[in-house]
Parts: structure tokens; C-alpha cells; sequence
């Protein structure tokens, strides 16, 4: 593989006695998109704040294309970085905001003007050039950030939370927009958001963070399916997870007693006796007849059916009294009444066990 | 605050205070202390004998004099802290509630006073209440009174002459606590089923309550050491500190007691202070 | 909704407008009295003290105290800057005590600090700066407040991400200043050198002890002349003396937008 866009190595930076961030080895392939999920506090905006060079690092090494940069103040890092709040220029016009990079660079005042203008358009602001930023929407301000960070043509692009102080409608389409730019423009991408949604449709790969360290880094689809820990598991999407004791390995499989009643399901590495953590999406889990002859089925009281649309989501009692969820699609077929007792199960290829006891 | 380079320098703050922090230090700080000190020596008018004494103090507490008008200051700065605040709360109360396309204009017009020096400030009241004045020439001509009365000089005229003089700063301590109350909580009381009224005195009343001592602190404050409108609508009879010390500094060249006076002032104003500060520390 | 008491609190209001406005009214009026006297309402009408207003004795200390309110406005910001940015940005040992004593003459009695270095320069021998310099020297100290705060408060209420945004764009240390702070703190700057124009010029406190013949301000003039009575010449002067600030906060507020400081800056007095 390439030298890869960026690497940090156990990035750790403290403030007073708090390690905003704690040891953060990541690596980000050229035209990759990665972003930093995690919850408010996390260290997200301090690890961008490193990269970009407004932080100085308290250990740990920053590389931006195979260099070294640590000890490079943030002006000679050629980053291109779109901030939270935007933060245009106020007293320059948007044609002013996306030429001052150039500006900066001495780059030839004919050759500015064509690529404000070229930029501009890449972000559909054709035409808005002499505006101020006051004068502008939510939604355009965000794509002049965008177009000011593009115009000289960095190394890389970092975006924090750029989303968020945009309506839901506009957050969907800029989304689209900022993914469909990126992968055309071929430029190695660190998104961060706390908003699973945008993590999921928009990344190659999502590390998700927790207390300023890596808690899981893999493809969204990795991260949804087989989440590391109980923290990555409950921090995206909603999951039933359920307590368990290994009993037996079975070949690829295990033999899991639960308070729910016994269970199957696949994973390697473990010897009987540990304690570990059986996971079903609600999506997975299913209801009533039809379970397959080597389905895990439990029984299952219906608590309360919430009605969200296109879809249901059953809460359930199980053996034990806990509570797990089960969403099923509203196609009209299936009907559900709070009280009633009910077969629940799942096949043992939908559950995830993850190696940590509740 | 994350400065813009990766590096911290600092030696920059130094170069930056440093120039100002010694001009400061040579003409305020060390005069201010000496001030201090200079209460406490002994002196021959504006010649200091370098003796240690506390007799400066004695004489402005013990005589007659100076007794009232260390009294008088306070309690006309008293008198004028509450004017202040009955005048200026239902004119910041309003300024920040209302809707008016005028407001922006409103609010400059009240503190307008502001960029008028205290003099023009005092003048204005000198023509209304002088004996041939606005009131009396306005009562006489009623047909009221048949003598002019004689409103000049008392410490009811520097009092209203100080009301107006510091009444914007009331009305800005007052709107800020004004704007800092979250408005949705008077609808909550209202909602509840509390009158304008009512939801006025038991919620919006008592959570401004700091800016009400604030304010009052405040005009206090300025006008225990205002010196134009005792000197402009007062007398002799109605001398206040700041008066005597000009007399004291500058007439009778008696530096111990102006010095003293000034000593005396210094300390209220700070004491004040830390009571403002004390009170806004128990609102945050 | 009853709009009883909001009607009465709009009479108040209008009560309390006509207390506010009206002193300074009645003083412009008197100016127009045919007779000597300060009458009100004016008896006669003539121009006469406004063209008194103009004869040297009162032009002299107005210049003065224009020269005077221009110089202290500019030496104030010029110290006033690094001062703020020194408490905006940086911590450093000693900031406290630095602070304080740059705000303190805002709150300690004018009058007290006027004194005190009116004592200090006569004992160290420069008794003789007493006039142009010591006012100079006692009008910076107390228009600094204004300065300082107003520029602090324009360089908090930007946006540190602006200057991030900017050195991320390639922009060096003094380029991020000169290209984005100062153009967007601009407006503060005017706005305290306003400030502490308009409190040196009204000023009566400070320069009571510190003014000599000949070196007085305008306020200082008016007031010892007032011990000989109540001229409409004054009432003139005075109103001329008001129109001054008025001007220049009506052209600032034009060209460089400081409207919103006037407010900001004087709500945290
Ligand atoms: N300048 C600072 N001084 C002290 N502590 C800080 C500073 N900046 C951040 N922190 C702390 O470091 C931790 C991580 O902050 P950071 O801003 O990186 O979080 P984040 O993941 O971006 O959160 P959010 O989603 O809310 O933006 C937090 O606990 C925060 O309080
Ligand atoms: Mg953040």
C-alpha cells in the first residue's frame, strides 16, 4: 500500500490532568473517508485539533504523507479543514473567503480568480461570489467553508461536525453532496460527527471513540454487525444485549446459557466458563411461528407495541423479566397485542458475541 | 483559548503588558498608596513632616464639620441609589420588554445622558430649581406660592441632581439582570395562572434582585465622590466629602486632611466593591 | 391578556423621559434669553451668548479639551491593544494584579485618583508638569478602562475558529493578524477610542486638581466660572460641549459601525 495520507501514533494530548486524548494510533489511506464517531466530550475536535496543528501534542507522533509535521505550526500543514461553525471570514466577501488560501501562497492574481471561480462552482455557488457571509443560507455558508478549504488543493480534508447546525433536510442532502465531492476529488477525508447516521452513510471506514481512544475501527458495516465492545454495540443503532455464560464450543459455535433461557451462537477464541455478551439487532430478532429447526427460541411476553410508521417496534419481557426490543416491518401481517405470550427467536448466524460480561 | 501555533511563547504577554503595566504602576499605584500613607503622616499644608499619626483622622471624625458632611455624603449617596433604581426600573423593564420598532432608539436616548459631561447634566437642574427658576416662576405664576422657594442650596436638589446624572447606569445594571432572566420563565408563572402583576412582584422581581443591589452599589458608589453637582446645586451649608477635599487640596492647602478624606472615600468605593462582588458571586 | 398595567408602565416611561431629557432641553432653551439671565422660559429671544460662546475665553479651553480628549483617545488605544490581547489570549503570572490595576481607575473615585496624582507629582518635584502633562498623564489612567474592555470584548465575541481557519489556510502569525483580527476587531478599537474620548472630554473629576490657567479643559473653565453666576453664555457652552461626543458617535456609528458597542461596552459599567 501507499504511504498512507496520515498516520497517528499513540497521539496523546492532556489538558490539566484529563487526557482529552489517550493513545490514538490511526492510519488513513489516500481517497479514504474516515470518521471519528463518538459521544459529546470524547476527544474528536481535540484529535483534529492535533492533526491540524492548533494543538500541540503532549506525545505520540502526527504524519501527513509519509512527514512528519508535530513541530509544524498550523499554516504550513496544508490541510484543508471545514470548522464546526464554519468560520468565514466576516469582513470578506465568499470570492474573498475561498481566495485567501491562494492569497496566502502567493499564488498569480489571474490564476486566483479562475480557481475561486473553479471551486465555486464545485460547490454550486456560481454566481455568489461578491456576497458577504451574512448574506448567505445556512447550507450555502457551509459549502463556501467547503470551497475555501478545496481551493489549495490540500493534502487531506478535515471536517468537524460539519453538519450539524444545518436542518434535517439539508443535513441529508449536504451528505450526499460532501460524499459524492470527496470520492470525486479523490482526497483522503476525517470526518467527525457524533451523529451515527451520517457516520454509517458517509465513511470507508468508522473509528469510533470513547474517553479519547479508539474503541473499534472498521468499515460501517464491521462496526454495525460485529461492534468489539458493549460501548461500540449500544453507541450505534439500538441492540438487544443479554448477559451469558459459555457452556460448550462446539465446533465454530458455542453453547451459551443465558437468563433468557440457552442460546447458540458463533464466535472462536473463548473456553467455557467466560462470561460474554450475546447481541441481536432488533431487526434480527423474530416473532412468533416459522423459527428454523436450529433457531435459539425463547419465550417472550408483548409489553407495549410502539408504532413508528414503516415499522413496529415490539417491547418484550423475557424469562427473566428483562426487557428486549424487536422491530418488525408494517406490512400488515403481523399484529401484535400487549399481554399476549409469544415465541421469539433468532437464528444463531444474527446474534454477535462480544468478550466482555455485562 | 487556542493560540495559532503549535508552540507556546511566553515571552509575548510580557512585552505586551509590560510598557503599560510600569506607566500604570508610576502614576496610579504608587500615588494611591502614598495617598494612603500620606493620611497617616503628619503635615504642615502641603509640606510632609514625615511624622506617624492618626490625627488626621481624629480631626475630620471629631469636628463638628466635617462630621456632618462625611454623614451627608453617604446619605444623599444613599437617597440617590434609591431614586435611581424606582426611576430606572420601569424604564428598563420596559426597554427590554417591549416590541417597538423604536426600542433601539429608546435605549440610546436613555443613555444618552452619558456623552453630556456632568456639568451640562447639573446646569439644566440649576435652571429649574433656582429661585427664579422653572418651578418657582411656574408655582408663582399659578399662583401657588407668592414667595419663591427656596430650593438652592439643599441636599434634596444635589440628590436629584445626582439621580439624573446616574440614572443610565441604573438602567443598564438593570437590563442586564433583566436580559439575562429567561423570558419563557415569567410565561411559566403566567401560565400558572399569575396576573402581569403578580408574576412581576414573586418571580420577575426577585430574580433580578442583583441588579437591583448592583445598581444601587453602583450609583452609591459614583455619588459619594461626585464633586460638579455638590459644588453646582449645594452651599456651604451643604458641603459633602468630595467638596471638602477640593477645599482641603486646593483652598486651605491642608494635605494631612485632604488626603484623609480622600483616604476615607477610597476605602468606602472599595468596600463597596468587594460587596458588589460578594453579592454578584452568591447570584452566579 | 390585560393591558392595564402596561399602559401604566408606558406613562411612567414617558414621566420618566421628560426627567432624563428635560434638564438638558431647559439648558438649550435658556441659551436663546434676551436678557443676562439664566431664565426659564427664556425671556426675549436673541443669539447673543451663542456668539460668546465663540470669543476666545471659551474656544481656548474647548480646543484644549479636544486636543486633550483626541490625545488621551489615541495613546489610550495604543496601549490599550496589547493590553487587551495580553488579558484575551494569554495567561501569564501576575495577570490579575495587571488587570486590576489597568480597570481599577474605572472604579475607584475619579476625584481620589485625581488627587493622588496631583500629591505624588508635587512631592517627586514635577509639580510643574501639573497643567497640560499631568492631565495628559491623569486622563490616559482613567480612559484606559474603556479602551481596554471595549477591544476585549471585540476580540472575545469573534470566533477563535476565524484565525484557526485562517493560519489552517497557509496564513503566518502576522499575516492572521494583519488579514483577519485587526480587520475584524476594528469596529472595537473605534468604539474604545470613543469611549475614552468621550470620558476625557466630559471629564471634571480628574482635571479639577490637575488643570492650571491656561491649561484647562473646557469643564474645568465652565465650572470655576459658574462661581461668578449662571451666564446663558454657559447654558451655550455647555450645549456646544454635549453636541461634540454627539457628533462623533453619530459619524462612528456611520462609517465603522460601532452602534452595538455603546451599549455592550457601558452595560457591564
Ligand atoms: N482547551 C481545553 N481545555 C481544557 N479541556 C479541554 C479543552 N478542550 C477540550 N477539553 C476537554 O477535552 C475533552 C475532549 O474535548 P473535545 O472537544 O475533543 O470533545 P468532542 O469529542 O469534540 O466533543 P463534542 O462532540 O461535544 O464536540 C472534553 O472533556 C473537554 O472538556
Ligand atoms: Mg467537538
Amino acid at each position: 500500500m501507499a504511504e498512507p495520507a496520515l498516520k497517528l501514533d499513540k497521539l496523546v494530548k492532556r489538558f490539566g490532568t484529563h487526557a482529552a486524548v489517550d493513545g490514538i494510533d490511526l492510519a488513513v489511506a489516500p481517497g479514504e473517508f474516515v470518521t471519528l464517531l463518538g459521544p459529546s466530550g470524547c476527544g474528536k475536535t481535540t484529535t483534529l485539533n492535533l492533526i491540524a496543528g492548533f494543538l500541540a501534542p503532549d506525545g505520540g507522533h502526527i504524519q501527513l504523507g509519509g512527514r512528519m509535521v508535530e513541530n509544524l505550526p498550523p499554516f504550513q500543514r496544508d490541510l484543508g479543514m471545514v470548522f464546526q461553525d464554519y468560520a468565514l471570514f466576516p469582513h470578506m466577501t465568499v470570492a474573498d473567503n475561498v481566495a485567501f488560501g491562494l492569497k496566502m501562497r502567493k499564488v498569480a492574481k489571474g490564476e486566483i480568480s479562475a480557481r475561486v471561480a473553479e471551486a465555486l462552482a464545485l460547490v454550486k455557488l456560481d454566481g455568489f461570489g461578491a456576497r458577504r457571509p451574512n448574506q448567505l443560507s445556512g447550507g450555502q455558508r457551509q459549502r463556501v467553508a467547503l470551497a475555501r478549504a478545496l481551493v489549495i488543493r490540500p493534502t487531506m480534508l478535515l471536517l468537524d461536525e460539519p453538519l450539524s447546525n444545518l436542518d434535517l433536510k439539508l443535513r441529508e442532502e449536504m451528505r450526499t453532496e460532501i460524499s459524492s465531492l470527496q470520492r470525486r476529488l479523490g482526497i483522503a477525508t476525517v470526518f467527525v460527527t457524533h451523529d451515527q447516521g451520517e457516520a454509517l452513510t458517509m465513511s470507508d471506514r468508522i473509528a469510533v471513540m470513547r474517553d479519547g481512544m479508539i474503541e473499534q475501527i472498521g468499515a460501517p458495516a464491521e462496526i454495525y454487525e460485529r461492534p468489539a465492545t458493549r460501548f461500540v454495540a449500544g453507541f450505534i443503532g439500538s441492540i438487544n444485549m443479554v448477559p451469558a455464560k459459555v457452556d460448550a464450543i462446539e465446533g465454530g459455535a458455542v453453547r451459551l446459557a443465558t437468563p433468557a433461557g440457552p442460546a447458540r451462537a458463533r464466535i472462536d477464541g473463548v473456553s467455557a466458563g467466560a462470561g460474554v455478551t450475546l447481541t441481536v439487532r432488533p431487526e434480527r430478532l423474530k416473532l412468533g411461528p416459522g423459527a428454523p429447526a436450529d433457531a435459539v427460541a425463547w419465550q417472550a411476553r408483548v409489553e407495549r407495541v410502539v408504532y413508528t410508521g414503516a415499522r413496529l417496534e415490539v417491547q418484550l419481557a423475557l424469562a427473566d423479566g428483562s426487557s428486549a426490543m424487536a422491530e418488525a416491518t408494517n406490512d400488515g401481517s403481523t399484529r401484535f397485542t400487549a399481554g399476549q405470550t409469544t415465541t421469539l427467536w433468532f437464528r444463531p448466524e444474527d446474534a454477535w458475541v462480544i468478550r466482555e460480561s455485562a | 483559548m487556542i493560540v495559532s501555533s503549535a508552540r507556546p511563547r511566553p515571552i509575548v504577554p510580557f512585552l505586551l503588558v509590560a510598557l503599560p503595566a510600569a506607566f500604570l504602576l508610576v502614576f496610579f499605584v504608587i500615588p494611591t498608596a502614598f495617598l494612603l500613607s500620606a493620611s497617616f503622616i503628619e503635615s504642615d499644608g502641603v509640606i510632609m513632616t514625615g511624622v506617624w499619626t492618626t490625627q488626621n483622622y481624629a480631626d475630620l471624625l471629631s469636628r463638628p464639620l466635617y462630621q456632618q458632611a462625611i454623614l451627608r455624603t453617604f446619605g444623599i449617596g444613599i437617597a440617590v441609589g434609591v431614586v435611581v433604581i424606582v426611576l430606572s426600573y420601569p424604564l428598563a423593564y420596559f426597554l427590554v420588554r417591549t416590541t417597538s420598532p423604536w426600542r433601539g432608539f429608546l435605549i440610546a436616548l436613555s443613555l444618552s445622558p452619558l456623552l453630556a459631561s456632568v456639568i451640562v447634566r447639573t446646569y439644566g437642574w440649576w435652571v429649574i430649581l433656582n429661585r427664579e427658576g422653572a418651578i418657582n416662576s411656574g408655582l408663582l405664576a399659578l399662583g401657588i406660592i407668592d414667595q419663591p422657594l427656596a430650593l438652592l442650596p439643599s441636599s434634596m436638589a444635589i440628590t436629584i441632581g445626582l439621580s439624573h446624572a446616574l440614572l443610565p447606569y441604573g438602567v443598564l445594571t438593570i437590563m442586564a439582570s433583566l436580559n439575562g432572566l429567561n423570558p419563557n420563565v415569567e410565561r411559566a408563572a403566567m401560565s400558572l395562572g399569575a396576573g402581569r402583576v403578580r408574576t412581576f412582584l414573586t418571580v420577575t422581581l426577585p430574580l433580578t434582585w442583583p441588579g437591583i443591589v448592583g445598581g444601587f452599589l453602583l450609583a452609591f458608589a459614583i455619588a459619594i465622590s461626585a464633586y460638579a453637582t455638590p459644588a453646582i446645586l449645594g452651599g456651604p451649608g451643604t458641603q459633602v466629602m468630595a467638596t471638602l477635599i477640593r477645599s482641603f487640596m486646593v483652598q486651605a492647602l491642608d494635605w494631612a486632611l485632604g488626603s484623609a478624606m480622600g483616604a476615607i472615600l477610597l476605602i468606602s468605593s472599595i468596600a463597596l466593591l468587594l460587596l458588589t462582588s460578594a453579592l454578584g458571586g452568591r447570584r452566579a | 391578556m390585560n393591558k392595564g398595567p402596561w399602559t401604566l408602565l408606558k406613562v411612567t416611561v414617558a414621566v420618566i423621559y421628560l426627567f432624563i431629557l428635560g434638564p438638558i432641553l431647559i439648558t438649550a432653551a435658556v441659551a436663546f434669553n434676551g436678557t443676562n439671565r439664566s431664565f426659564f422660559p427664556p425671556r426675549g429671544f436673541s443669539l447673543r451668548w451663542w456668539g460668546e460662546a465663540f470669543a476666545p475665553q471659551w474656544v481656548q479651553p474647548l480646543m484644549f479639551s479636544l486636543e486633550l480628549a483626541a490625545l488621551t483617545a489615541v495613546i489610550a488605544t495604543a496601549i490599550g491593544v496589547p493590553l487587551a490581547f495580553a488579558f484575551q489570549r494569554y495567561d501569564f503570572p501576575g495577570k490579575t494584579i495587571v488587570r486590576t490595576i489597568t480597570l481599577g481607575p474605572l472604579i475607584l473615585p475619579t476625584l481620589v485618583t485625581g488627587i493622588a496624582l496631583l500629591q505624588f507629582l508635587t512631592v517627586i518635584g514635577l509639580g510643574r508638569w501639573l497643567g497640560y502633562w499631568a492631565l495628559l498623564i491623569g486622563h490616559v489612567i482613567i480612559c484606559l478602562p474603556f479602551s481596554v474592555r471595549t477591544i476585549a470584548i471585540s476580540l472575545q465575541a469573534m470566533p477563535g475558529s476565524v484565525e484557526q481557519a485562517a493560519a489552517n489556510l497557509g496564513a503566518g502569525p502576522l499575516s492572521v493578524l494583519r488579514y483577519v483580527t485587526f480587520p475584524i476587531i476594528m469596529p472595537g478599537i473605534f468604539a474604545g477610542m470613543a469611549f475614552a474620548f468621550i470620558h476625557s472630554f466630559t471629564d471634571i473629576n480628574m482635571s479639577l486638581f490637575i488643570a492650571k490657567p491656561g491649561q484647562r479643559p473646557v469643564t474645568v473653565a465652565i465650572m470655576s466660572f459658574l462661581d461668578f453666576g449662571f451666564a446663558p453664555t454657559l447654558a451655550a457652552l455647555s450645549i456646544l460641549s454635549l453636541l461634540i461626543p454627539l457628533v462623533l458617535i453619530a459619524v462612528l456609528g456611520r462609517f465603522v459601525g460601532i452602534g452595538n458597542f455603546l451599549y455592550q461596552e457601558q452595560g457591564r459599567g
